[in-house]
């Protein structure tokens, strides 16, 4: 056994870091940007996750969306689906709330290198691959080339709206677009569900890696459709959010069979989880 | 066997009532109507301290992890405490308990401080319950490691063997305090008989139940049918979580300043696993009640290569439904 005397970082489990609110972006009607300066510069690697406090009130986990180079500012997105969510929404610049993490195993850029990127993201979903995209920006004469697919219900719904010119503008990066339905806003992107942009890949399956971001049944039938084309179970990167609470592998709450998704995830393969027939739930 | 002292049982509990008068916390079952339960001992309950009988109402794990903690104001524990009749089912709960609280990355200060300062007396069950499987599992109703003393009875005699330094060091210290001898051969014997009757007893009333590996097996192949019929009387109470050596989920809950208190939960509980937006893999009843088994027999087991049902049947004794859970693993043999 550990003895306490022995373990010096032992402890705060449970502290949080201030940030302040500085700016509430509006990125569709349910979905909103929270831009926020912690007390202390707040390191991250891209995929891992972060709880956020509102003081008495509650905390729910998000991936930042931001930027990891950037640690002065902290960016999350969040979608308005519940409780605390509404509460999240409620909040102006100049409010303060708490962080804890960052907590768990994002993405193995390292993996990346020298391989052709194909993402696929659904509605909030786009949030941490947003900020897995300016990972790869930074890498971008590392990576062979890039390509996201993302999928949002209306094109109102759609956000980020001003990154996707911004993407294609790098010489290795594309990107395409569907909303499953029109909403009589301008659209020049295609519509129906984001699986048929998989229809064609655009990527070369002998050198390429998935990613998968977005609502649980989005990433069944992502998933199951990049298995169909060729995508061999080890190269799909699939971010597997369920109800994280601690972030230590103690509460329970996040358990996906013998896996803590906030210890051992969010980030898994599809090789990893897939003997377990409960992931899409 | 290790070192065996011998103390009057008069003088073991005046020993324990002086330790508890100096400010010490001293935890041993105390009888009370009918049951029997862990209790800080004092002048007025150590007559009713029950030695030697099958498992306490309540888990070892209640020592370690409170009901109820405020995780963000310290919630470190000092001083020293004693806690006197650990039956062997729930010490090797510890091991998993270990193995979540004490983790490579994450160490619970809350945890380690009182696994740290608590010297754990178990307890050889010279009598066992209807609900006692300990033997199916592998274990022994004796406290083999794990704990720091293992106590046994002898008529007015208490036996005290040491198992760690820390036994060692405290059967030290109250040889100095009152009057202890070695243990004779004879006593020894004793001590063996009684353990092999008691692992005998156990043996017996638990015959063809599967051990844990089989029941993993079994659990996981069950058809959902077979979960929704034995699930249908159980009201989500949660008794069996909470009365578990094993299970150790919790919830929690901010306050203002950012605090945090820590509370006991369970995936018996609806919205255990409920998100934002809605999903829930456990909202069905049926699914939850699987998931317990599950847990305890597949996922735990794999993911720390320890038990997670020690065989303590405390689930089956605390169900209000009348779920009894050997007869749901017989029934999928």
């Amino acid at each position: 056994m550990i003895k306490l005397t022995d373990v010096s970082n032992i402890n705060g489990l449970y502290k949080i870091l201030k940030a302040t609110v500085d700016e509430v972006i509006d990125e569709s009607p349910l979905i909103k940007t929270f831009v926020m300066t912690p007390e202390e510069p707040f390191r991250f690697n891209t995929g891992e996750f972060v709880e956020l406090t509102l003081d008495g009130q509650g905390e729910a986990p998000f991936t930042p969306s931001s930027s990891p180079f950037v640690t002065e500012k902290l960016e999350v997105t969040i979608m308005k689906t519940g409780y605390i969510t509404s509460k999240f929404h409620d909040l102006k610049p100049g409010s303060v709330l708490g962080i804890r993490g960052p907590f768990g195993r994002g993405y193995p850029v390292e993996r990346f290198v020298g391989k052709e990127v194909l993402i696929v993201g659904g509605g909030c979903g786009l949030a941490p691959i947003r900020s897995l995209l300016f990972t790869l920006i930074e890498m971008k004469d590392q990576i062979k080339k890039v390509v996201l697919l993302y999928g949002s219900k209306t094109p109102t719904d759609c956000i980020y709206k001003p990154m996707f010119s911004k993407l294609n503008s790098i010489s290795n990066f594309e990107t395409y677009r569907s909303a499953d339905n029109p909403d009589g806003t301008d659209w020049d992107e295609s519509y129906g569900l984001v699986t048929k942009l998989l229809d064609s890949p655009r990527v070369d399956l002998s050198n390429a890696i998935a990613v998968v971001c977005g609502p649980p049944i989005m990433m069944k039938f992502a998933t199951l459709k990049l298995v169909e084309i060729g995508f061999r179970d080890e190269d799909i990167f699939l971010s597997m959010e369920k109800n994280m609470s601690c972030g230590l592998g103690k509460c329970g709450h996040c358990m996906m069979g013998e896996f803590f998704v906030c210890k051992d995830g969010p980030v898994f393969t599809y090789d990893e989880i897939k003997h377990n027939p409960e992931i899409w739930k | 066997m290790n070192r065996v002292i011998k103390i009057n049982r008069e003088e073991w509990n005046k020993l324990l009532i002086q330790l508890s008068d100096s400010g010490e916390r001293i935890y041993a079952p105390v009888r009370k109507n009918g049951s029997f339960d862990y209790e800080q001992v004092a002048r007025d309950n150590a007559d009713g301290i029950v030695y030697n009988e099958a498992k306490p109402s309540s888990p070892l794990k209640i020592f370690f992890l409170p009901l109820r903690l405020n995780v963000t104001s310290g919630g470190r524990q000092s001083g020293r405490t004693v806690v006197v009749g650990a039956p062997a089912c729930d010490i090797e709960g510890l091991k998993l308990l270990d193995a979540m609280y004490i983790d490579e990355k994450y160490i619970d200060e809350t945890y380690v401080s009182r696994r740290e300062n608590t010297i754990i007396i178990g307890a050889a069950c010279h009598k066992t319950s209807d609900s006692c499987h300990c033997t199916a599992y592998g274990l022994n109703p004796w406290p083999g490691e794990g704990c720091d003393i293992s106590m046994s009875r002898a008529g007015e005699d208490i036996l005290l063997e040491s198992l760690s330094v820390k036994g060692e060091a405290f059967m030290t210290e109250i040889s100095g305090i009152t009057g202890t001898e070695e243990a004779a051969s004879g006593d020894i014997l004793l001590i063996e008989k009684l353990r092999a009757a008691a692992a005998k007893e156990v043996a017996k009333r638990n015959n063809g139940l599967p051990g844990t590996a089989e029941t993993g097996k079994l659990t996981a192949a069950a058809a959902p049918e077979f979960w929704k019929k034995h699930s249908s009387k159980c009201v989500s109470c949660g008794a069996c979580s909470a009365i578990c050596p094993t299970c150790t989920c919790f919830l929690l809950i901010d306050r203002p300043g950012f605090e945090k208190i820590k509370q006991q939960d369970t995936c018996q509980y609806p919205a255990f696993e409920r998100v934002a937006g809605g999903e829930d893999p456990l909202k069905e009843l049926s699914v939850r009640f699987h998931n317990r088994y599950m847990c305890k027999y597949v996922w735990k087991p794999e993911r720390f290569h320890v038990l997670a049902c020690t065989g303590c049947g405390r689930c089956s004794d605390g169900c209000i439904a009348g779920i009894d859970k050997n007869r749901v693993i017989r029934e999928m043999v």
